[in-house]
Formats: C-alpha cells, sequence, structure tokens
C-alpha cells in the first residue's frame, strides 16, 4: 500500500509541476491572472505531494517493507531505527526523491514570501523552479524510483523470474517476505556514521537552494525588470543556501576525518570538488552582488555568477550520480548520466543566450565605472577574482584536464593532491589578504594614505602575532607568515566591529554590550560578514594547523607498554571483542592516553567486522590545541598495531565552521520592525 | 557670470585614464599569475592515468611517476604491521567498460591478464582494500618489477552495484 500512496503522490507531484510550469509561462504570453494564479497553486501544492511520496518512502523503511526494493537494498533487520530514516539518502533513487522534496520545499518557501513584492518576476521564477522539480521528478518516476517492488514471475526462465517493477507486471506474485528480509543488504557501513544523518541534507538544501536565486536571476532576464528586485528578493535565499553548503561541506570533513581513518579531512577527490566549485562562485556572488546594490555596477557579472552557481550545482550533480568520473564517493554508474548532463546544457544555455541578450541590448549597463583602485568595489572584484582562479584551478585539475587530455591525447591525464594544494595555496593567501584589506577600503574612492592608516593596528597587531609565534618557536617561517595572513583578516574583522562599538559607545553614550548588540542590529549584513570572515579566519588556522605540524607514527605495543610520541604517551591496555546490537563484531582495543606523565583520558579505536568489509573507527582525545588520534590496524590482546596522529588545531576547522553560521545567520536573519515604526511609515506614506 | 563646460577638465581625464592604465597593467598581471600557475602545476603535476598493459609493454614508464588502475587480487594481500608496508597484486582492467564491477570480476577470472606487484610503504591498510575492488595508484614501476605507490586510491564498485534477492519462494496470496 505505501508503494502505491508513494508511487501515486509522485506522479501527482509531476503532474503539478509541469502543469505549473506550462500555466506560467502560457500565463505571462496570453497575460491571464488566472492562469498565472492556478499555476502558483499547483507549484504550492507540489510541496504536499512530495512529502506525501517521501513520508511513504520514511515509513515503508521504518517499516521494513522489504519488498520495496529501495528498502531492500538499504536496510536490513539489524539496522538501527536512525539508519533506517537517514537510509532516505543512502543511496541513489531515494536521495533523488529527498531532493525533489527540498527544491519543493524551497519553491514553497519562495512563492509565499515573493509572490506579492515581486508580482513581475514570480511567474518565470515558478516556471523555472517547476521545469528542475519536473525534471527531479521525472528521473525518479521514469529511471531511478524508489518505489519499485520484487515480483516473481512464475511463467519466466529462473533466471528471470524475479523482477522489479513499480507497477505490478501480469501473473506476478509476491516474494516472501522473511526471505527478502533475510537477504536485505542493509547500509553501506561507511554510511552509518553521525555526520551522514545531516551532511547529505545540508549538502542538498545547499544544492537545491542556489535553484532559488537562479530562478529569479532567469525571471529577471526574461521579464526585463533587471532593477536590483531579484537581488532583493533572493538576498536571504543566496546566503541560506550558502550557509547550508559551507555546512555540508565541513560536516563531510568531519565524516571524512571520522570514518574514512587516514587523519585528513579534505583529498582533493573530484565529488569533494564538485561540491566546492559552486560553493566557490556563490561566494563570489555574495560579494559582488553588494556592489550593484551599493553602486548599481557589474550587473552582467552578477547574473553570470548566479548562473555558474546553478550550473557548477547540476554539474557536480551530474558529477557525482553519473558514475563518470572516477571517485572514491561515486553512486553506481546509472542511467541519470546522460538526462543530468543534458539538462544542466540546457539550463546553461538558456540562461547564457537570455543573458547575451539582454547585455547586447545595452540593458545590464553598470551605473558606475571603476574610479579608484583602491576602492572597495575594486577590492570586491580583485576577491572576485580570487574565487573564480581558485574555481578555474579546481575545475580544471578534477574535470578539465582528465576530460581534454582524453579527447586529445587519447590518454587520461590527471593531477594528484600536491598539485592542487599548488594551485590553492597562493591563491587562499591572497583571499585572506583581501579578506583584510577590503573592509577598511571605501566605496568609491580610497587614498593609499587613508587605507594605510586604517590598515596599522591590524597589521601591527599582525606583525606583533608573527613575532611572539617566532619566539615560541612554532615552526617554520613559512606556517608562520602563513598564520600571520590568516590572522590579518581576523583582526581586521574585530578592529572592525570594535570601531563601529567605539563610535556608539563615544557618540551616543552607549555601553560597551549595548553598543555591540545595536551595532549588529543597525547593520546585519556588515558584521554578520565580519564574523564571517572571523570564522574562516579560525578555519584558516585549523587548517595551516592541522596538515603543516601533523604527526604520523605506526607503532606495535605489548599489553602494559608505552610509546611516547611528542609530550603524548600511549599505554596499551586491552583488547575486546564484543558483538553489537546490530551483530557485527567489534575488535577494541583500549588505550590510556597520557600527557607529561599523567593520565588524560581513555581512548577505544576499534575494527567493525560487517560481513562485506572492515570499518575502522578511530579512537580520539580532542582538546582545542590537538587531536591526538588512534587508529587499530590489527593484533589480539597480547600485541596490536596503532598507527598515531597528533592533528594540531584541527579542532578549530569544525568550530570555525560553527562561527562561520553564526555570522550567516546574523547577516540573513530577517529584521524585525517594530510595530509602532511599521504604523509611523505608513501614516507618513501619501 | 561664470561659464559652464560640460566637457570634463583636461585634468580629470588624465586621472580617468590613469586609472583605466592601472586596472588593464593589475588586471593582465594577475591573469598572467593565474595562467602561470596553472601551466606550472600541471606540467609538474600531471600524471599519465593508464592501465597495467600500458605500462608492462612501454618501457619509457619504467621509472616515471604515472597513476595506474587496476583489480585487486584479494588473495595476495599482505600487510607487515610492524613496519607498515602493504603488498598485493592488482590484474589490468581495459581502460573502457561499461560497468566496472563487471570489468572488475572479468579481469580477476581471466588468467591470461597481466598483473603487477604492488608495494605501498608507511600506510595503515585501508578497510576498502579487498577482493575485486579497483585500486587506483600514483607511483612507479622500478627495476625490481614491483610498482611503488605513495599515494592508494580504493572503489569498491560491488557495495554500490544493484544486486537482486536470491532463492525467494512466492507468496500468492499477497498478490
Amino acid at each position: 500500500m505505501l508503494a502505491e500512496i508513494g508511487l501515486a503522490s509522485l506522479a501527482l507531484a509531476l503532474l503539478l509541476a509541469l502543469y505549473a510550469a506550462a500555466a506560467c509561462l502560457l500565463g505571462i504570453r496570453a497575460g491571464g491572472d488566472m492562469l498565472l494564479r492556478s499555476g502558483r497553486n499547483a507549484a504550492l501544492l507540489t510541496f504536499p505531494a512530495t512529502l506525501l511520496a517521501t513520508a511513504a518512502l520514511v515509513l515503508a523503511l521504518m517499516t521494513e517493507q522489504y519488498q520495496m526494493s529501495y528498502v531492500w537494498s538499504v536496510t536490513d533487520p539489524q539496522t538501527p531505527a536512525i539508519y533506517r530514516f537517514t537510509a532516505l539518502w543512502g543511496s541513489q533513487r531515494g536521495s533523488l526523491l529527498f531532493w525533489s522534496l527540498l527544491l519543493s520545499l524551497f519553491t514553497f518557501g519562495a512563492i509565499s514570501l515573493n509572490w506579492r513584492s515581486e508580482g513581475r518576476l514570480m511567474p518565470y521564477a515558478i516556471a523555472t523552479m517547476m521545469a528542475t522539480l519536473s525534471f527531479f521528478l521525472g528521473l525518479s518516476l521514469l529511471l531511478e524510483n524508489p518505489f519499485e517492488r520484487w515480483w516473481i514471475l512464475p511463467d519466466m526462465p529462473e533466471s528471470r523470474q524475479v523482477v522489479e517493477t513499480a507497477l505490478i507486471p501480469p501473473g506476478a506474485i509476491a516474494p516472501a517476505m522473511e526471505n527478502l528480509a533475510a537477504s536485505a543488504t542493509g547500509l553501506n557501513p561507511l554510511l552509518r556514521h553521525f555526520g551522514m544523518i545531516i551532511h547529505p541534507p545540508m549538502l542538498y538544501l545547499g544544492f537545491v537552494g542556489f535553484t532559488i536565486p537562479f530562478a529569479f536571476a532567469l525571471a529577471a532576464l526574461a521579464s526585463g525588470d533587471l532593477s536590483t528586485g531579484w537581488i532583493k528578493a533572493t538576498r536571504r535565499w543566496t546566503l541560506i543556501a550558502w550557509v547550508f553548503l559551507s555546512l555540508g561541506l565541513i560536516l563531510g570533513g568531519r565524516w571524512a576525518y571520522d570514518v574514512l581513518g587516514w587523519g585528513g579531512y579534505w583529498g582533493w577527490d573530484p565529488v569533494e570538488n564538485a561540491a566546492f566549485l559552486p560553493w566557490l562562485v556563490g561566494t563570489a556572488f555574495i560579494h559582488s552582488v553588494m556592489i550593484q546594490e551599493k553602486r548599481g555596477m557589474l550587473k552582467t557579472w552578477n547574473m553570470a555568477l548566479v548562473i555558474a552557481t546553478f550550473s557548477a550545482v547540476m554539474f557536480g550533480t551530474f558529477a557525482t550520480r553519473s558514475g563518470v568520473i572516477e571517485s572514491v564517493h561515486s553512486f553506481a554508474r546509472s542511467e541519470v548520466g546522460f538526462p543530468m548532463l543534458a539538462f544542466w546544457a540546457l539550463m546553461t544555455f538558456i540562461a547564457l543566450t537570455l543573458l547575451l541578450w539582454r547585455w547586447q541590448r545595452g540593458e545590464l549597463r553598470g551605473e558606475r565605472q571603476f574610479a579608484n583602485i583602491l576602492s572597495r568595489e575594486t577590492m570586491f572584484v580583485l576577491n572576485n577574482v580570487i574565487f573564480i582562479a581558485l574555481f578555474a584551478a579546481i575545475f580544471w585539475g578534477s574535470f578539465g584536464l582528465p576530460i581534454i587530455s582524453e579527447l586529445f591525447m587519447g590518454v587520461e591525464v590527471t593531477i594528484g593532491p600536491a598539485t592542487f594544494e599548488f594551485f590553492v595555496v597562493p591563491l587562499f593567501i591572497a583571499m585572506y589578504i583581501l579578506m583584510g584589506i577590503a573592509p577598511l577600503s571605501a566605496w568609491g574612492s580610497t587614498s593609499a594614505r587613508r587605507l594605510g592608516k586604517a590598515i596599522t593596528v591590524p597589521f601591527s597587531l599582525t606583525i606583533l602575532s608573527v613575532l611572539l609565534l617566532m619566539i615560541a618557536g612554532t615552526g617554520a617561517l613559512v606556517s608562520i607568515l602563513g598564520y600571520g595572513v590568516v590572522l590579518f583578516a581576523g583582526y581586521v574583522a574585530l578592529f572592525e566591529i570594535y570601531r563601529g562599538a567605539r563610535a556608539r559607545h563615544r557618540g551616543l553614550n552607549e555601553n560597551w554590550m549595548r553598543a555591540v548588540i545595536a551595532l549588529f542590529r543597525r547593520n546585519q549584513r556588515r558584521y554578520g560578514g565580519y564574523i564571517v570572515h572571523l570564522g574562516v579566519t579560525v578555519i584558516g588556522i585549523g587548517v595551516i594547523g592541522s596538515t603543516v605540524f601533523q604527526t604520523e607514527v605506526q607503532h606495535t605495543l605489548a599489553r602494559g607498554e608505552i610509546i611516547a610520541v611528542k609530550d603524548y604517551g600511549l599505554r596499551y591496555d586491552d583488547y575486546i571483542r564484543a558483538q553489537a546490537v546490530d551483530g557485527r563484531m567489534m575488535n577494541i582495543a583500549e588505550l590510556t592516553v597520557l600527557r607529561n606523565g599523567a593520565q588524560v583520558a581513555r581512548i577505544r579505536p576499534r575494527v567493525d567486522d560487517y560481513p562485506d568489509m572492515p570499518m575502522t573507527i578511530a579512537g580520539a582525545h580532542s582538546t582545542l590545541e590537538n587531536d591526538f588520534y588512534v587508529l587499530l590496524i590489527g593484533g589480539n590482546r597480547e600485541r596490536a598495531t596503532f598507527r598515531i596522529y597528533i592533528n594540531p588545531l584541527v579542532n578549530l576547522v569544525w568550530w570555525g565552521g560553527i562561527v562561520l553560521i553564526i555570522g550567516t545567520v546574523i547577516a540573513a536573519y530577517p529584521k524585525v520592525v517594530p510595530a509602532r515604526r511599521i504604523r509611523k511609515r505608513e501614516a507618513e506614506s501619501p | 557670470m561664470a561659464e559652464i563646460s560640460w566637457a570634463k577638465p583636461k585634468h580629470l581625464r588624465k586621472t580617468k585614464g590613469a586609472e583605466r592604465l592601472k586596472f588593464l597593467i593589475g588586471g593582465g598581471l594577475i591573469l598572467a599569475s593565474v595562467i602561470y600557475l596553472l601551466v606550472s602545476g600541471t606540467l609538474q603535476g600531471a600524471r599519465y592515468f593508464i592501465t597495467v598493459d600500458d605500462l608492462l609493454k612501454d618501457g619509457a614508464y619504467l621509472g616515471k611517476t604515472v597513476r595506474i588502475s587496476g583489480a585487486v587480487d584479494g588473495e595476495s594481500i599482505e600487510y607487515d604491521s610492524e613496519n607498515a608496508i602493504i603488498r598485493f597484486e592488482i590484474v589490468n582492467i581495459p581502460s573502457q567498460f561499461d560497468d566496472l564491477a563487471s570489468a572488475l570480476r572479468a579481469a580477476l577470472a581471466d588468467p591470461a591478464a597481466s598483473r603487477l606487484s604492488i608495494l605501498v610503504e608507511d600506510e595503515a591498510i585501508p578497510d576498502l582494500l579487498q577482493h575485486e575492488a579497483q585500486a587506483i595508484l600514483t607511483g612507479a614501476l622500478e627495476v625490481d618489477g614491483i610498482f611503488h605507490a605513495g599515494e592508494l586510491l580504493l572503489k569498491c564498485p560491488s557495495r554500490f552495484e544493484e544486486t537482486s534477492p536470491e532463492g525467494l519462494s512466492a507468496i500468492p496470496e499477497h498478490n
């Protein structure tokens, strides 16, 4: 019954989405208000319809409906309830449906919030969102249907008796549930981790969220309403998508750090890079859009960035799901590859054609020109250049070089992590320097003298920090300079907050706390942005510490033996084999972590034996200073081998991520306007 | 009465021209730096991604850092945990195939397929290093006939393979 409900609601959602797109386009052409409203209502209804389909699948997963082949392939009777739920995005078919659910949710939100204020843009925006939703729902219904069931066809030859179809084939018999339960494959062990509970939804929210700014940009291009209306309508959506994508990337790193057992969190794998690419272009857009709002410049560029962000999202989805890119993350090679490539090409082509058309007509001409090389708008453009250069370098290494070499040389040429680092390190240094200088320059024009004066305090603090690090003997000069560059950006953000609060403290006689709160309230975007910069600074410190100063050793210890690693000690206490509630056997080493001779923690690295593969789970003693991270390689009660990592400052990467999220929430949080002020405004308006 | 002129004063025009020149020079320098970065990085770090057959047939690859891919023979895996040394054999898989899982299975079942011994030093043994995994290795074939790999990536397509339940019996009343 759940399969039927799911299938029917999926089909209904697709019909509604197709109808909504068609009604909006016809309504625009015919000028029919009723048709437009009908299209809007259909678009709103896609959310409950997709929600019903998703609820049917979740219920099937939770109640162990193994006749549904998706449930059979991602769960088994031993799967804990939480992973039954997360199995919704544990494989291709479920995750595509989940993607559609999120897109319908975003569409619902965008229509509810913007229908009245952006009446001219909305029909075009709805048509774009619904065309995208139709595509994904179509994939779910026709190629990757999560509601297919196992059937037995007794009249067929034995090798073709078991089939998987959405509709009941003639003469088909349902297989016995107990046999299905016994043979169910269960969730990939690598996905049974806390990070996997929230990493994919965050990443999908980020990916899907960028559809909304794209839809509004396309609407502005198609309708000819090229004022800043589309930017105002999508500013918050862009920040929301961006923060989810940031969170998704950070959580993905955390998952890799915890589960993949190599002591790192970013491997420059093509699929990781595919998720990073839209983030880079999206970040460029978030910055350059301010120039359009403040100075009426870069209109074509901003449109191009929004199109590029959506295009990167679609390309990333294609790269991950088509299976054509060699990656440790790829899904199975499936039939969705070609349709996704075609959809990506079609949407990008439509958007670029519209952009070119408007540009040729001179409708995207800037209201001002760049007048000063030190102005804030120039700094923001430089920042954009850096982000686009990062995008180009990572795209080139991940996709461009392998594809072009294969096409023209007949042999695939690839690059490894070291080359990616060679590309990105200088560009990230430039990015941090600009992150420091840009907030200190003024819109329009800044003299070198004024800029120099503004930089004095943060730059002096940076020099002082670098000297202190050198005196403390923290490491090589290169890494200390790296810290200096990163700290400079952070000091500027702190100094700007301090300067703003000081002005209020002195000018308005507010106490410091009140001054800071008022400062953030009055200019959420600017000061929220500074908090984001602080978060990026903290991440930068964590990345330098954990990559440049990582210690990695491997030792075999007899029971009771202690090994010294830097100022830590590790004692091997015991080795236990135990059975988990889901039936897997766990090989657990009990270890004591010592520091300067004193016990600081007990950790239990382990290896879990799943039917198809072992899974190594690290044991870690975490402090803000470093992670003492241990993997059990193998052994027995008497002797065991461990791989030991000391990852300095690695936790700052995760904490920086939290700061970044807080900053974005501040920047995107809707402004609360008191009722009395609204009444006053209404009374004043003619 | 003062005269009003709509033409920009000469000194202002000059300033604008000078600023534009600064933008052009700055932009050109940035573009040149980024292109230099990409070209030099690619020339230094580019690795041919070849098959085991290509590597063994062409002597020019001896001692050269390349990237290869092959099917892992599970029975050949040895791990010296004291010295953190992994040894195993991979079997040639063709560069073009429809389905990776089938290609890996077919390669391991083919007694005539070329085999290559792999040595990876100072590495923890990865969970995914198992029979029928695809190993993607960066390293060089040395004169000892062993491929010394510095980087090891593994992919288990069987984990993502669509499978069907076996040994099913029917329950006619459910139909």
